[in-house]
Formats: C-alpha cells, sequence, structure tokens
C-alpha cells in the first residue's frame, strides 16, 4: 500500500520535473508537521509556477496534463495522487509566495518535502479566513511552535490584523 | 465552606482542568509526525460516516486508502 510519503515524492517528481519552480504544503496537512493533528479530506499544495506559465488563462493546465501522463486522475478542483486529493494551488498572493518561498525542509520516513513555517500558517489562515481556519491558526499558537514575534511582523508587513496574538 | 473559599475551590479544579486539557493538546503536539498522519487517518475513518448522515459528501471525501 502507498503511504502519504509515496504523495510527497511524487509532488518532488513534479518539481523536478520543472512544471512548477517551488511548493511548499499547506492547510492542515502542514499542521501536523508542528502540532496535534486536525481533520481534514484533502491536502493542499501551494506551488510558484515558472514565470511562462504565471498569466495564461489556465496556469495549472500543464500540471493536469503531467496528472493526466502520470495516471492520476483528476476529481474537480483536485488531483488524486495516490487516492489522496491534492489540491496545487498557485500562490494568488504575496504572502503564499512569501510562505513557499520560506518553506521548511522535512524528512518524512526518508522523503524530503516542502512545509510552510508555523507563522506563515497562522498568516495564511488569518488571510483567508472562515472558522476552522481561525480554529487551526488558535491549535497553532498552542503548540508552542508559533514565534509571536516573527509572526506579529509577517501580520504587519502584509496588513492582517494581529488581534489573534493580541487576544492570547 | 464560606462563599468565597466554594468560589476559590472551584476556581482552582476549573484552573487544574484546563492545565491538564493543555498539556495534553501539547503532548498530542509532540507525537511523531507518523503518528499523527495515522491519527488523522483513524480520524477521517470514524468521522466521515457521522458528516454523511447531515449532508451529501463530496466526491473527493472520503478516507485517505494509504498507510500514514
Amino acid at each position: 500500500m502507498n503511504s502519504l510519503g509515496s504523495v510527497f515524492s511524487t509532488i518532488n517528481r513534479l518539481q523536478e520535473s520543472g512544471l512548477i519552480e517551488a511548493y511548499a504544503i499547506g492547510g492542515a496537512t502542514a499542521v501536523l508537521f508542528y502540532a496535534e493533528p486536525t481533520r481534514t479530506y484533502d491536502l493542499d499544495v501551494f506551488v510558484i509556477l515558472p514565470a511562462s506559465a504565471r498569466h495564461e488563462l489556465a496556469p495549472l493546465a500543464a500540471v493536469y496534463e503531467w496528472a493526466s501522463r502520470e495516471q492520476h486522475v483528476a476529481d474537480a478542483e483536485h488531483i488524486l495522487i495516490h487516492g489522496v486529493p491534492v489540491q496545487f494551488l498557485p500562490a494568488y498572493t504575496a504572502l503564499v509566495e512569501e510562505s513557499v518561498r520560506h518553506a521548511r525542509g522535512f524528512d518524512y520516513e526518508g522523503i524530503p518535502v516542502r512545509v510552510v513555517g508555523p507563522e506563515h500558517l497562522v498568516a495564511l489562515a488569518i488571510e483567508a479566513g472562515g472558522a476552522r481556519r481561525r480554529e487551526r491558526a488558535h491549535l497553532m499558537l498552542e503548540s508552542g511552535a508559533v514565534d509571536a514575534a516573527a509572526l506579529r511582523e509577517i501580520l504587519s508587513r502584509h496588513a492582517l490584523s494581529t488581534e489573534i496574538l493580541d487576544a492570547t | 465552606m464560606p462563599p468565597d473559599a466554594s468560589r476559590d475551590a472551584q476556581s482552582a479544579s476549573a484552573r487544574r482542568l484546563l492545565d491538564a486539557k493543555l498539556s495534553w493538546h501539547r503532548a498530542q503536539a509532540r507525537l511523531p509526525v507518523r503518528e499523527k498522519v495515522r491519527i488523522l487517518l483513524e480520524l477521517q475513518r470514524q468521522e466521515l460516516p457521522l458528516v454523511a448522515r447531515h449532508r451529501l459528501l463530496r466526491s473527493w471525501e472520503r478516507p485517505w486508502p494509504i498507510e500514514p
């Protein structure tokens, strides 16, 4: 049976193909690397696309074609990699792009994987909004993995509310 | 027990419960990532049938068919 490492390995191969410039795992799957598990049914992957693809009408078209060639089925906005719904999200804001560029490298069962850092994960949750993401941000803060000063600096630089820090 | 002493005892008891909860959450956070993935897969298996009783599931909402 495949493992989560097999999924990461496939994403690494996508990066090696040059169809994406850089990636970082985000969302609830990224939270697993820093805080307690929280439920999710898909795996978010933020990607920085090569300059040539960034301004196309369908910037992820090449990624979907690659998936099809690799026998990974597309299902709505997801690509099923070993049965795990993976959503590739082009860096749509300056904060997302910064989160990918400053992602941390981990070793998962011998497979290298890039994961959004803890402070950026909280900032992204605040930027995207919503009850579940706010809950996730609080989980991250309670885990003790977040450097409050670094988070405050990121939030201020991207003109996001620092209320979550002021309340703790 | 005088009312103030009773309130203090309740407050101390609530504080102990909150501290214990926080410490449990922090212990969960310190688990190896592979163990946390195992918990996530188990959460998916347990929760999805309950979610399905309240709303239609999206096509991709299903337990991941992988091992940690």
